[in-house]
């Protein structure tokens, strides 16, 4: 009676919406990685942090 | 945009080439764990719920991304308190990033709620309290953001964008409490989004949700405010920059030189002094463009070749 | 404080006197918004009837904004700011005054709107208490909130796309309450309306409250 089938109901609004937030957010953590990389560039070293 | 400095800043071996920082590293790895733990107990290891069936799993995510854009609009708030009080920067640049993934985490909100209402209303949108003033908080958000990114003066955009800040937490709790009375007149009680009675492996999967989710959000915010604070760098560069400019140009042609308008700092006002005074008041302003003090030098012939090197082309 | 409210409200209403422009532009596109809705919706259908009350605010609403943006235009002009700041007038006192004005020019409005309503839609009045307490609720609460958000964008190039997009959100709560509060007046159940007008009085005053308050720094920060 082991169940070897992972049968799941509304597979694909799962499948979308956790694919759906790992897009989002990972493209946005990658967004914001880029953008911290390129500004870096343009501003002198020590004043790059906040203090 | 402007480029400071000719060179690539190769100062310290320890200055940071991004936003990143062994800290941040550590948070990462265990957010990206975490991630996947909330994964495989959301997707794999807890079993269906009796009456959702699997599209509770959506509540794993879209709960937390809820709590969290609430956290993000509270941070957005407090942050515009602060910075109304202490005039600082750094308050100003969190109000933003607070706001910023406050946006992002709403969006995903909606998203995985009209996910989830798919299968169990049979809709994607319904005008159900929850929902509709998530939407309406997006587009407050959306107001908000609109503002910072104006182009404005900051002494005249801060103060604005710090009152709208401070008035984000509130509004948001005016119009969910209104929309929330407003439709309990006419829906029945729905259990619209998750019972809080949920217990069992449920529970535990959405614990690894929120323990995700919160991980995530840290590390967003911190790299965020990294990102902000190095565009408030960089514009009060600009500012500096834009300045020296204009104070060269204002020297130049008080010295009578030839009144090159510096639209384009490239053509400089290095090479237009060939008229007699010019030589003497004008070298070191001449070089002006290049704003770092010590890169002035003697005639206005010398600065030709470092001139064009030198400056570079403003956005 | 109330003295230097009275001073910029009466300056405030006798520019818009002059110029004439709520009276012969404003009131006009508010009926026109009424008649658009007459349009979109079919008068035949019955929609109008049942969406009277709704239909109604947000004519009130999007001619609010006119109303609005013009309020925050008069500061604009050249100088304007600096000379309020350097008046002494206090910044609580001069923001009462405007929205005071302001809400002025929306009451004329309303009842410019509800005879629309009444010819256009064939709306019957009824519960006329809760009606007039509505629309003096509602018009403190958008002038309020309407003069500080137009604070908030006055000056700038962009003031006019962004005055509707902050402001219309942060209204929310008040179109829900004006409406509800009208259908229960008009389907003479007027005791299920005075809570919202409650809602109403209690948004206009803290968004009173914290105009005049804001007020000041918004000023300074020219």
């Amino acid at each position: 009676m082991t169940a070897l089938t992972i049968a799941m109901t509304h597979a694909g609004y799962v499948a979308a919406g956790w694919g759906g937030a790992v897009v989002l957010i990972g493209g946005y953590a990658v967004a914001l990685l880029r953008r911290g990389r390129r500004l870096s560039r343009q501003v002198p070293p020590g004043e790059r942090r906040w203090s | 945009m402007t480029i400071v400095s000719p060179e690539t800043p190769t100062a310290s071996p320890d200055a940071p080439t991004g936003t990143g920082s062994p800290a941040t590293r550590v948070l990462g790895g265990l957010a990206l764990a975490a991630v996947a733990l909330a994964a495989l107990y959301g997707l794999v290891w807890s079993p269906a719920d009796v009456e959702m069936q699997d599209s509770v799993r959506l509540m794993y995510v879209h709960v937390p991304a809820a709590v969290f854009t609430y956290v993000g609009c509270v941070i957005t708030t407090v942050a515009s308190i602060m910075w109304l009080r202490k005039r600082t920067a750094g308050w100003d640049v969190l109000a933003g990033a607070g706001a910023e993934l406050a946006l992002v985490l709403v969006i995903l909100t909606l998203a995985t709620g009209s996910l989830w209402g798919r299968p169990t209303w049979g809709t994607y949108w319904t005008w159900d309290a929850r929902l509709t003033s998530t939407a309406l908080l997006a587009v407050l958000l959306t107001g908000y953001l609109a503002l910072r990114r104006l182009d404005l003066d900051p002494d005249a955009r801060s103060p604005r964008v710090a009152i709208l800040g401070l008035l984000l937490v509130p509004n948001a709790i005016l119009v969910s409490r209104s929309v929330e009375w407003w439709r309990s007149l006419h829906q029945r009680a729905t259990v619209t989004t998750l019972d809080p009675q949920i217990d069992g492996d449920l529970l535990v999967a959405l614990m690894c949700g929120f323990l995700a989710m919160a991980l995530v959000f840290v590390w967003l915010l911190v790299h965020r405010f990294r990102v902000g604070w190095l565009e408030h760098q960089a514009g009060r560069l600009d500012l500096d920059q834009a300045l020296a400019d204009r104070r060269a140009e204002g020297r130049a042609a008080v010295a009578g030189t030839a009144p090159d308008t510096g639209t384009g700092p490239g053509t400089g006002t290095g090479p237009g002094e060939d008229t007699g005074p010019g030589e003497d008041t004008g070298p070191g302003e001449d070089t002006g463009p290049a704003a770092s003090p010590p890169a002035s030098s003697g005639t206005g012939a010398a600065p030709a070749p470092a001139a064009p090197a030198a400056t570079e082309v403003t956005a | 404080m109330w003295r230097d409210a009275v001073l910029v409200a009466r300056r405030d209403l006798r520019i818009e006197l002059r110029s004439r422009v709520a009276i012969s532009q404003v009131g006009p596109f508010a009926v026109l918004v009424l008649m658009l809705f007459a349009f979109a919706l079919d008068p035949d259908r019955g929609v109008l009837d049942r969406a009277t009350a709704g239909l109604y605010w947000v004519a009130v609403l999007f001619s609010g904004l006119l109303a609005l943006g013009r309020s925050a235009a008069i500061d604009e002009a050249d100088g304007v700011r600096e000379g309020l700041r350097m008046s002494g007038l206090e910044p609580g006192g001069v923001f009462l005054g405007k929205a005071a004005a302001v809400a002025a020019q929306l009451l004329a409005l309303e009842v410019l709107l509800g005879a629309g309503v009444v010819v256009l839609y064939d709306a019957e009045p009824a519960g006329p208490l809760l009606l007039v307490a509505t629309c003096l609720a509602a018009t403190a609460a958008v002038a309020g909130a309407g003069t500080l958000y137009g604070a908030l964008v006055a000056g700038l190039r962009v003031r006019e796309t962004m005055l509707p997009l902050l402001l219309l959100p942060a209204l929310a709560p008040v179109l829900i309450g004006a409406t509800r509060a009208f259908e229960a007046a008009l389907d003479g159940v007027p005791a299920d309306g005075w809570p919202w007008c409650g809602l109403l009085a209690a948004f206009a005053v803290l968004y009173s409250v914290a105009g005049a308050l804001a007020y000041g720094a918004l000023l300074e920060g020219q």
